[in-house]
């Protein structure tokens, strides 16, 4: 695996100039711009602190929209990242027909892409935040650090498990956005987890790796207070376990995949 | 000093009769029977040691594991079994029309290729002009490569593709690349890549240009080698066996 991961430290030029091409197709194809994807989550604030807060926040806005932004932009990066880092591998085709370049690299031109164009939605649901409760500490934020880099490393990982599946089953995709509509509506991001606990579902969000990120991110930012240590240890777990799944998958099928592409 | 060496080595890979199933479909009914696999033996116990200074041809009929074996050499095909070590930085001239990114521009496109190729920015400054002036097209490399034509194309992914000065040389098929006054810049291009390059490995069917250009000769047969040697001399069995294959059929209509 270290192998590997030098291989892609090497066409890291390659890697950052495919990124950039990304982010600038996607932001040009907007009139707006990088502006648009600061328009989305604030239009989407609006509407749902509008329509949720009394529905599902109970009432308090203060609490509620900080809660729904920071989770709708975690959420939106991990549902992009497996949904569309599984098709990273079929869509890279002509370039593992050239280069013997490592596999890995292509579901982190998503993941990264991903990422950058994420922190922007964070960013605003940060500001909100601050807006909301100024006694919010920036020492907040650092507690979610370790977070969101287990989360980076595990979507990096699911992506890769996905592209390899995609090139074998081409349904994935679709089969992962129907699970993603699902995993959705099971995560308490519109709500707050304790309506599910306070209804004796505690075990179908301890069993949600999107909830364990969630709480590894949002919970420190909306809390103040950092994750608990056996929270760190479950979420460095997952993340080791989704890293040697990905290794391995990677390892078995790294010979035999471009004969299926 | 660059070398190849392979020892006894296989290449099978199995095929699918459908391209792709279905998730569903698999996890319903694939678990009771095996799907239906073709498996290919590529190549069968190919031994073969290519050395600095050698012009390598490889000569054989369609489907003999040429070009195969090429992508073997360029580590885009694993070995399924055997040894193989490469030293030696590769250029590979062959699919070089693929693999671009149709939303951008030229310039942004041969930043790309430079860097699959493993090139870093410092290094690829002193060389993107040299590839924008030998496309003899500058003013087109700020259009997004969607509007190119197929030989503007060519011509890019060319200019990329030979910019670099390898140690060893893929090429499959002798490439031709745009209109004549292009394709004799091409050929002169060619050929200075393969004086400079340690090593050539040239795939053709065109027999004068193996004749040529090679100073040793492999005939390919169902995935192994049935003749290594002198250019002459194999490419003379060679056609003598093409020729003893086709001499029944030309009795048969002459009856």
């Amino acid at each position: 695996m270290i192998h590997h991961l030098t291989a892609v430290w090497k066409f890291r030029h390659f890697l950052l100039a495919l990124v950039k091409l990304d982010l600038r197709l996607r932001y040009r194809r907007s009139i707006l711009g990088v502006g648009w994807s600061l328009l989305n989550p604030i239009a989407m604030t609006v509407v749902f602190a509008v329509v949720f807060s009394s529905l599902l926040g109970g009432g308090d806005i203060p609490r509620y929209v900080p809660h729904l932004l920071i989770g709708m932009a975690i959420w939106n990066f991990i549902r992009e990242c497996v949904i569309t880092g599984c098709k990273s591998l079929v869509m890279s085709e002509t370039y593992i027909r050239q280069s013997p370049l490592p596999y890995g690299i292509y579901p982190l031109r998503t993941v990264l892409g991903q990422a950058i164009h994420s922190s922007i939605a964070l960013g605003v649901a940060l500001i909100v935040t601050f807006a909301y409760k100024p006694e919010t500490s920036p020492l907040a934020l650092l507690y979610a650090v370790p977070g969101l880099v287990l989360m980076f490393i595990t979507a990096w990982a699911a992506a890769t498990l996905f592209s390899f599946l995609n090139v074998y089953f081409q349904d994935t995709s679709h089969l992962l956005e129907v699970g993603a509509q699902i995993v959705f509506f099971l995560s308490p991001i519109m709500y707050y987890p304790q309506n599910l606990s306070d209804k004796g579902l505690q075990w179908m969000m301890d069993v949600n790796p999107v909830h364990l990120f969630l709480e590894l991110t949002r919970g420190p930012i909306t809390t103040g207070a950092p994750p608990s240590a056996q929270l760190l240890l479950i979420g460095a777990g997952f993340t080791a376990l989704m890293l040697a799944l990905a290794a391995g998958t990677t390892a078995w099928l790294q010979k035999r995949v471009i004969f299926h592409l | 000093m660059a070398t190849i060496d392979l020892t006894d080595l296989h290449l099978t890979f199995t095929v699918l009769q459908q391209k792709r199933v279905s998730l569903k479909e698999y996890l319903v009914r694939g678990l009771f029977r095996r799907s239906s696999a073709v498996a290919v033996h590529a190549l069968a116990g190919l031994s073969l040691s290519v050395r600095d200074g050698d012009r390598l041809g490889i000569i054989g009929h369609n489907g003999a594991g040429k070009s195969t074996l090429l992508k073997l050499i360029a580590g885009i095909y694993p070995p399924t079994q055997g040894e193989l070590a490469v030293t030696g930085s590769i250029c590979s001239l062959f699919d070089i029309s693929l693999g671009f990114e149709h939303e951008a521009s030229g310039w942004d496109n041969i930043r790309f290729r430079a860097y699959l190729q493993g090139e870093s920015p410092s290094s690829l400054k002193g060389k993107i002009d040299a590839i924008a002036e030998f496309t003899e097209r500058g003013d087109f490399l700020n259009l997004p490569v969607r509007h190119y034509s197929a030989g503007m194309m060519m011509r890019l992914a060319f200019a990329i593709a030979t910019s670099i000065e390898p140690e060893i040389l893929l090429v499959d098929e002798v490439l031709a690349v745009g209109d004549l006054a292009f394709q004799q810049k091409a050929q002169a291009r060619m050929k200075e890549l393969m004086s400079s390059a340690r090593i050539m490995v040239l795939v053709a069917h065109d027999l004068s240009t193996i004749r040529a250009m090679c100073n040793r000769v492999i005939w390919m047969e169902h995935g192994v080698a049935r003749m290594d040697g002198d250019p002459d001399e194999v490419v003379n069995a060679y056609v003598a066996s093409v020729a003893h294959q086709d001499a029944p059929h030309v009795g048969a209509r002459a009856a």
